[in-house]
């Protein structure tokens, strides 16, 4: 390996180091730190016990506990108490099914591709984004808004009146024109207030809804995402719990739907599904240009100033699936993570 | 704004309109009310029935002994896809995705005890009989018994034999159970009589047998088990976004990380050099003759 040659751009100057003095092999293991372990505040098992947040599981459902249970256990490291059990299998109940909706479609075309049950009750879950199924922008949004007008010394009212003129018509309100004849998300609260188990989500989803009925130039209440939202927050979880929580619920319903997929369906295969020229709307049909008149044809994509950039960007926009015309916001947590103790006290 | 499905068909499990969500023709919000719990109404949606109240505590007990197993393949992958920091939903997804032939089998389990009990229907033999055909079917071909045997629990599971004896005091126990009994029964006989160490019966074995009492069928059994495990790969996942270090390769942890380079431990070909492309043609049909690559071709 110490024969010297030069390889591509290897040799550049501007490279941060010198590539072709690189060291082959594979890193020593670093006795300087404590050896890597799965560090977990969650549970931990040996070969005779499985035990979540101290509780040894056996032993929970031995004593009479049920799932919905351990799921507080799991989440919150405590035992509810029977009326917020009672509450949350309500929730369940609601979460567990909604029609041909997009994760029962996920699972079902997940089905058609012959796959394991279980890789179509993990695309199910893959649907619960920012929009269907927004629990975490939901309960965030609660969040960071309720510590605002705390800090600020503002009531519920106000700080509703200020969140919905800002987030009117955001798909994770909570707030839509999508339960106007559908009861159910207004028993939620009724049924959380009846236990004794609604709190300062409901109080203030219910003043979102208020402020937003009365910005909107159209009927709207209440929906299954804010009540379903601001209830199980009543309940204790987090919004990460709660995404997580009723996307998994909605899994055992999308194992149905997969079910019924093959049963009532059967397989498809590669090539077999066509897409009928009329659902096509892009270029129209033109010759493959010859290889060798590529440089007749090609036009380069880069751009030299910002207006050329500009002119080209919105050029590119108008290609629909070329991805100019959506804008992300991809935060970069990284800074933010870390256990900093935990290896020294190993 | 569209509020069609994205898929036309038919199906036999939900309806919704503006009104209501209707699952097997129960109004979802009523069964709430009713004061169904979430187990009734699994009942309902793989089963389209109400069930017993022994029925419905042994799915509770069930679904909460699945629900955490600590450190297990699907645990890991959810932890390990949170390391780049996607939507969560991503992780809790991938520790579903590892329910396949060897961690939590519960559909080829059932398939396997309707198998055999539909034998024994059709030769005219007792569960026991054919509990001893398919062990010794199984063993004789070299193939483990499913729901037999756990790598980290060696003594047996600790779920495992609790469910049965739950089944057993609920009175749910029915002719899967009966038939799980006996495949272990005679399983430990002749490991036994064969010099070979115990092996216990798994949660695959005991819980899967228990669900099949309830009426589940294989799928959806399986569905049951490893989709209540999603709820624990949340907690990890959360708990690994919220507390761990990004990437899980950082240096300045006090603990050697995940994905430290020092946890690579490389065992394929000799480092070499990349031949030039005027190299290659030569090269390459001298490699390929060789035939030494092949050991390395996975």
């Amino acid at each position: 390996m110490d024969k010297k040659r030069v390889i591509g751009n290897l040799d550049n100057a501007g490279l941060p180091y010198e590539y072709d003095k690189r060291a082959y092999g594979t890193v020593p293991l670093d006795g300087s730190r404590a050896p890597f372990q799965w560090v977990s505040e969650v549970a931990y098992k040996n070969a005779h016990r499985i035990v979540t947040r101290g509780y040894d599981t056996t032993e929970l459902m031995e004593q009479g506990y049920g799932v919905t249970d351990v799921m507080f256990v799991n989440f919150q490291a405590r035992i509810p108490t029977v009326a917020e059990d009672q509450m949350l299998n309500y929730i369940l109940i609601l979460s567990l099914e909604d029609g041909l909706s997009m994760p029962a479609a996920m699972s079902r075309m997940t089905a058609r591709s012959k796959t394991f049950l279980t890789q179509a009750c993990g695309a199910s879950i893959l649907a619960f984004g920012h929009a269907y199924g927004a629990y975490s922008a939901f309960g965030n949004m609660l969040l960071e808004t309720l510590e605002k007008a705390e800090s600020e010394g503002k009531g519920m009212e106000a700080a509703a009146t200020a969140l919905v003129a800002r987030k009117l018509g955001d798909p994770a309100l909570g707030v839509s024109d999508l339960m106007l004849k559908d009861p159910a998300a207004k028993r939620i609260f009724a049924r959380a207030e009846k236990l004794g188990v609604a709190g300062k989500y409901i109080a203030f989803t219910k003043e979102i809804v208020k402020a937003a009925q009365r910005a909107s130039s159209i009927p709207i209440d209440l929906d299954l995402l804010g009540a379903t939202g601001a209830a199980i927050m009543d309940l204790g979880f987090t919004p990460e719990a709660t995404w997580a929580i009723i996307a998994v619920t909605r899994s055992f319903g999308a194992g149905a739907h997969y079910i019924e997929e093959v049963e009532r369906e059967g397989h498809t295969r590669l090539g077999e599904t066509l897409t009928p020229k009329e659902l096509y709307d892009g270029p129209d049909d033109r010759p493959v240009p010859p290889l060798a008149d590529r440089d007749k044809v090609a036009k380069p994509a880069k751009t030299h100033t910002p207006d050329e950039w500009k002119a080209a960007f919105e050029k590119r926009k108008q290609l629909h699936g070329s991805g100019f015309a959506v804008v992300e916001e991809i935060h970069d947590p990284s800074k933010k993570t870390g256990i900093k103790t935990l290896g020294k006290k190993i | 704004m569209s509020r069609q499905p994205m898929l036309s068909k038919k199906t036999s499990i939900a309806y919704k309109t503006e009104e209501k969500t209707v699952l097997r023709g129960y109004d979802l919000s009523e069964l709430a009310e009713a004061g169904y719990s979430f187990c009734d109404a699994m009942f309902v949606l793989f089963q389209g029935r109400i069930p017993t109240e022994a029925e419905e505590k042994m799915l509770a007990y069930e679904m909460g002994s699945f629900l955490e197993h600590s450190m297990s393949p699907s645990a890991a992958s959810a932890i390990a896809v949170t390391a780049g920091r996607p939507n969560l939903p991503t992780a809790i997804a991938a520790g579903v995705m590892t329910f396949g032939g060897v961690h939590g089998p519960g559909a080829a389990h059932g398939y396997m005890m309707n198998k055999y009990i539909e034998r024994a229907h059709r030769e005219g033999k007792t569960l026991d009989e054919m509990a001893k055909i398919l062990v010794d079917e199984y063993m004789d071909a070299g193939m483990p018994v499913m729901g037999m045997g756990q790598p980290q629990h060696r003594d047996g599971d600790p779920r495992a034999e609790p469910i049965h004896l739950k089944q057993e005091e609920l009175g749910t126990n029915g002719a899967y159970h009966e038939f799980q009994r006996a495949v272990e029964k005679h399983f430990h006989a002749r490991r036994k009589r064969e010099g070979k160490s115990y092996v216990g019966v798994n949660v695959v074995g005991a819980g899967n047998a228990a669900l099949s009492d309830l009426g589940f069928a294989p799928n959806a059994a399986w569905c049951i088990g490893s989709v209540s495990r999603a709820y624990s790969c949340a907690v990890h996942a959360i708990f690994s976004m919220k507390k761990g270090r990004a990437w899980a390769a950082s240096k300045s942890e006090p603990m050697v990380q995940m994905l430290d380079l020092s946890m690579i431990k490389y065992v394929g070909p000799e480092d070499r050099e990349v031949p030039t492309q005027e190299e290659r043609q030569q090269y390459a049909e001298a490699q390929k003759k060789s035939g030494e690559y092949k050991k390395w071709v996975i």
